[in-house]
């Protein structure tokens, strides 16, 4: 016999009211008063006879009767009707088998291919199963098959991934599959630890009415865990040497505290630092290494934590080359230099330097441009003849450009087609705001990447530069328009040519036509427009398992080759296109260190990329598998539909269910009989009294 | 021969007709039911029937005789009252002797009646308040009768009435005990004590109370009355349900006075309720047998001329009063 509504059986709790009536209401009938209760108060009358019950079989009536009322709520019906027919024949069985890295706590692994093992050796013939091993995403192993030596087979290779666990991709993939299922049983077993950060309570999946979902729970009641959750590294110059600090997070994740735990860094293989560490029970700390030098070229790097039960998490792993030098030409009007000011606040620059060379625009040659960065034209207009269109030819294909208009970048110098190109407008006349006050900057795209720095609030004042007089540009349209002038004229333009980058600034960068250059903004704001001009970013010293790494971005767009070397050995080949989905992509799936290189460079010479753990998954408490259950199976009551069992009408339902009507009416007949009974006893009761 | 009197409307008869018609039926001795003295609303005339009949069915009792009978002599001692001096004994033998009679006439009679809530309580419709409303005014009567100065003092944990002790005092006396009520908790030790403040004469103190307290403060009650001289004559009144307890449903039991209330079951704890009952009992016998204290305990459905009978009979006996 089942039941539709079991909880109602915590109704039973109801039974103790009549034996407490029976114990103590019986004494609260009356009160009688005495003149003083001076000898009772002597008498120890206070003894298990006080509690006896004296009427046994009113005390049964009562509690039967609750008890068949509390039975008759929770709807009693019998498991062979509500299918209509017993159902029984072939399942089509799903094994999800959980193949994330947190199964590798302790012997947990080893329980859950045990376990699916049996799983598969349990099967009758006829029935048949689909072994899906899932982490961030499943993966059927198999197909629906009866073949068990073929899921045996499947199940072999089956290895621990360094992937977290997500439940609702594999639970649909089973519901999919027993959806399209004719078998009339259903049934999935789910073997995983369970883990409360991979189930947020509404996955929207429903399992097939009639599916049996068979819980693994290898989930232990006490777990300890200590993971190393991130390294934050900090480049240091000292001397001009380029040092890098790194300073680790751990996490103590088990209810006992960890003393003294050996935390090293590793540095190309080899461990340069030990040091030790006390966590509390759900607690963090941080470890702070010194600062190390960095060799030429990729360095592999990691923190390790002494080994636990769960040892994947226990290591970090950082990939760090040297900062690269922002390489600057700086192209002057032959008229003469500007002010030393653009040029020595580049100098200043070391996070990452900038490497300048100042150059008559007159002299330009082709070699200038090699190996650059960014050209900076300093109100100097724009090269004529062969150097102009190699400079444009040099933008398009990736270059960086900052262009300063002042007076001497006259609309004659940005004349022909070549210099028009590059800018968004034709460049007009200078506009004076007006002495002695001037204009201010005033409107900032503080979102956009050069005026980010200064998006926190009271974090550069741009409004206190006096801004005299400023060139004109007639454009089409609003597009990249970064700041504007007070008068709405625009300041500083972004302008995306080819690959490369235009970013012109309208006035200029020293103290001639605008006070810019003596504000404490000047430094932090020329260093950001260099850096954005040049296209600058550093290299990500790791990644999270489950990221997708743009290889573009590494070599380059034509690069027609690239050699990928996964952490576990595995060697892939890319090969040329533009396109993500046309292979110029690398999916980070496993932990520790991918190389990448192009055809034509050595092993030595590859790019590296360190790949870590997710550290949500190092979080090991556990969800109730009941409450999982519950969520994603059919509601009580629900019926199956496929296979063979027939659908069963409403009436049929209703009246496979209709034992509760009987059991009321046995808790009715019951209470009147309580009735009868207790008023007899209450009127002997009375006549005794009196 | 005691005639109707009229209250009000309602005729009530006198109480040796009513005694014939009362449930309570005492043919063999003829003594008088207290139910129905409480259908007697007057006072007077409840005490006046009480001791009226009770001298009727003593004829010339020798109980009476306790004024100016000769009792002994005894040698004289200094400081003894030289007009008590037998001259015709010292005459005859040339020694002084002191006459001596049995017992002092025109004395002070004050009746201490506890008026604590615990009186209040009846089982059989008369109330120990009543009881001892009906005892202490028979016993006045009784006493003005003898030509004794009479006085009344109602307490429970205070004085709340005092009529002090005079021969003029009997109405006011029976006026003072009828108007009594029970309204508040009792104590015997604070009342008593004041008490000794008003009575500077030697006096017969008659307690009437149902003495619930511990013997030894009971007995540290009466100590104090007792150490001016004063003459201690306790009636102890209670109710037949105070003896024993004859209830049968289990009920929470509220104390009268405190208002506590205790769950009790009393067919587990009769026997045992009994046994501290009767062991309270002896020990206040103990008490006042020790201080030489006559000590009288009254059920309240015993006949009140039946007590007053018993109780004198037994004093008759016991009691010397030099």
């Amino acid at each position: 016999m089942n039941f539709l509504t079991p909880l109602f059986f915590a109704g039973l709790a109801a039974v103790a009211v009549p034996i407490l009536v029976h114990l103590i209401h019986r004494e609260r009938k009356d009160v009688i008063e005495f003149p003083s209760l001076m000898f009772l108060r002597k008498i120890p009358y206070r003894t298990v006879r006080r509690q006896k019950i004296r009427h046994w079989l009113l005390l049964a009536l009562r509690c039967a009767a609750l008890a068949l009322i509390v039975m008759a709520f929770a709807r009693p019906f019998l498991g062979r009707d509500i299918a209509g027919t017993t159902v029984t024949g072939s399942r089509e069985l799903v094994i999800l088998l959980d193949r994330s890295y947190s199964m590798g706590y302790g012997d947990r692994w080893t329980r859950a291919v045990a376990s699916a093992r049996r799983t598969i050796d349990a099967m009758a013939p006829g029935d048949r199963a689909t072994l899906v091993p899932f982490a961030d995403g499943p993966q059927a192993a198999t197909t629906a098959t009866q073949d068990r030596a073929a899921l045996v087979a499947a199940l072999a290779p089956v290895k621990l991934s360094s992937g977290g666990t997500h439940y609702a991709p594999a639970l649909k993939l089973a519901q999919k599959t027993l959806e399209a299922s004719k078998l009339p049983r259903r049934e999935v077993v789910l073997i995983t630890d369970f883990q409360k950060v991979a189930w947020d309570g509404h996955a929207d999946v429903r399992l097939p009415p009639g599916t049996v979902l068979t819980r693994v729970d290898l989930s232990d009641k006490t777990t300890s865990n200590v993971s190393v959750t991130s390294v934050e590294l900090r480049r240091e110059y000292e001397q001009g040497r380029e040092k890098v600090g790194a300073t680790a997070r751990l996490t103590n994740k088990g209810a006992k505290p960890v003393d003294k735990l050996a935390v090293s860094l590793d540095l190309g293989g080899r461990t340069v630092e030990t040091k030790s560490v006390t966590l509390a029970p759900n607690s963090a700390a941080t470890v702070i290494f010194n600062a190390f030098p960095l060799p030429d070229g990729f360095t592999r790097g990691s923190v390790r934590a002494a080994p636990d039960a769960l040892p994947q998490d226990n290591t970090f792993f950082f990939a760090l080359s040297r900062g690269q030098a922002i390489s600057v030409l700086v192209l002057e009007s032959a008229a003469g230099a500007r002010g030393p000011y653009l040029s020595r606040a580049l100098g200043i620059g070391g996070r990452p330097p900038f490497r300048v060379m100042t150059k008559p625009i007159s002299k330009l040659a082709a070699d200038d441009l090699t190996g650059r960065s960014l050209v900076v034209l300093d109100d100097a207009g724009f090269p004529q003849g062969d150097a102009g269109r190699r400079l444009a030819q040099w933008v398009r294909e990736g270059g960086g450009l900052l262009v300063i208009l002042g007076d001497r970048a006259s609309p004659a110098s940005w004349s022909g087609a070549v210099a028009e190109h590059l800018l968004p407008g034709a460049v007009g006349a200078p506009v004076d705001l007006g002495a002695p006050r001037g204009g201010t900057l005033g409107y900032l795209d503080r979102s956009h990447p050069v005026f980010e720095l200064f998006s926190a609030p009271r974090s550069g004042d741009f409004s206190a530069a006096r801004v005299l007089r400023y060139r004109k540009i007639e454009m089409p349209s609003d597009t990249g328009i970064v700041a504007r002038y007070d008068d709405g004229a625009p300041a500083l333009i972004d302008r995306r040519v080819g690959d490369g980058k235009v970013v012109i600034f309208t006035s200029t960068l020293d103290t001639y036509w605008n006070d810019l250059a003596v504000q404490p903004v000047f430094l932090p704001f020329v260093h950001s427009l260099a850096k954005y001009s040049a296209r600058y970013a550093e290299d990500q010293p790791w990644y999270t398992v489950g990221k997708v790494l743009d290889v573009r971005g590494l070599f380059g767009r034509d690069e027609p080759e690239v050699v990928v070397t996964s952490p576990s050995g595995a060697k892939s080949r890319m090969e040329g296109g533009k396109s993500v989905a046309g292979g110029r992509a690398v999916e980070l799936s496993e932990q520790g260190f991918y190389e990448l290189r192009t055809a034509n460079e050595t092993a030595d010479e590859a790019h590296l990329v360190a790949v870590n753990l997710d550290p949500a998954e190092s979080d090991l408490s556990a969800v109730d598998p009941e409450e999982m259950a519950a969520a994603i199976t059919a509601p009580p009551g629900a019926v199956a539909t496929a296979g063979t069992g027939a659908p069963l009408t409403i009436e049929d339902r209703e009246r496979n269910q209709r034992i509760w009507w009987y059991l009321l009416i046995g808790a009715f007949a019951l209470l009147a009989a309580e009735t009868v009974l207790s008023n007899r006893l209450s009127r002997r009761t009375a006549a005794s009294t009196r | 021969m005691i005639s109707f009197r009229r209250r009000g409307k309602e005729q009530v008869p006198a109480p040796a007709v009513a005694a014939a018609r009362a449930p309570y039926q005492a043919p063999a001795t003829g003594f008088l039911d207290p139910k129905i003295l409480s259908r007697i609303g007057d006072l007077e005339l409840i005490a006046r029937v009480v001791v009226e009949g009770f001298i009727n069915g003593l004829h010339r009792s020798p109980h009476l005789g306790l004024s100016m009978d000769f009792a002994e002599h005894r040698a004289y001692m200094p400081g003894d009252d030289i007009r008590r001096i037998d001259w015709k004994v010292y005459a005859r033998t040339d020694r002084y002797y002191m006459k001596e009679f049995e017992a002092d006439t025109n004395t002070n009679v004050l009746f201490l009646l506890d008026i604590s809530k615990s009186m209040s309580f009846a089982s059989n419709g008369l109330t120990k308040l009543d009881y001892g409303r009906y005892l202490a005014a028979s016993l006045a009567y009784f006493s003005h009768k003898q030509r004794d100065r009479i006085g009344a003092v109602t307490f429970d944990s205070e004085i709340v009435d005092f009529v002090p002790a005079s021969a003029k005092h009997l109405h006011a006396t029976l006026h003072a005990i009828e108007r009594a009520s029970a309204t508040r908790a009792g104590a015997l030790t604070e009342p008593l004590h004041r008490l000794t403040e008003h009575v500077r004469r030697r006096s017969v103190l008659v307690l009437i109370s149902d003495l619930y307290d511990e013997p030894e403060r009971v007995a540290t009650a009466i100590d104090v009355l007792r150490g001016r001289g004063n003459e201690l004559i306790v009636f102890h009144i209670l109710d037949p349900a105070e003896r024993e307890f004859p209830f049968d449903e289990a009920a929470n039991f509220e104390d009268l006075e405190s208002g506590e209330r205790i769950p009790v079951i009393p067919e587990y704890l009769r026997d045992q309720y009994r046994t501290v009952v009767a062991e309270h009992i002896a020990a206040l016998t103990t008490v006042f047998g020790q201080r030489g204290i006559d000590y009288q305990m009254f059920d309240t459905s015993r006949p009140l001329d039946y007590a007053l009978f018993d109780y004198l009979a037994n004093r008759q006996r016991l009691s010397r009063v030099r």
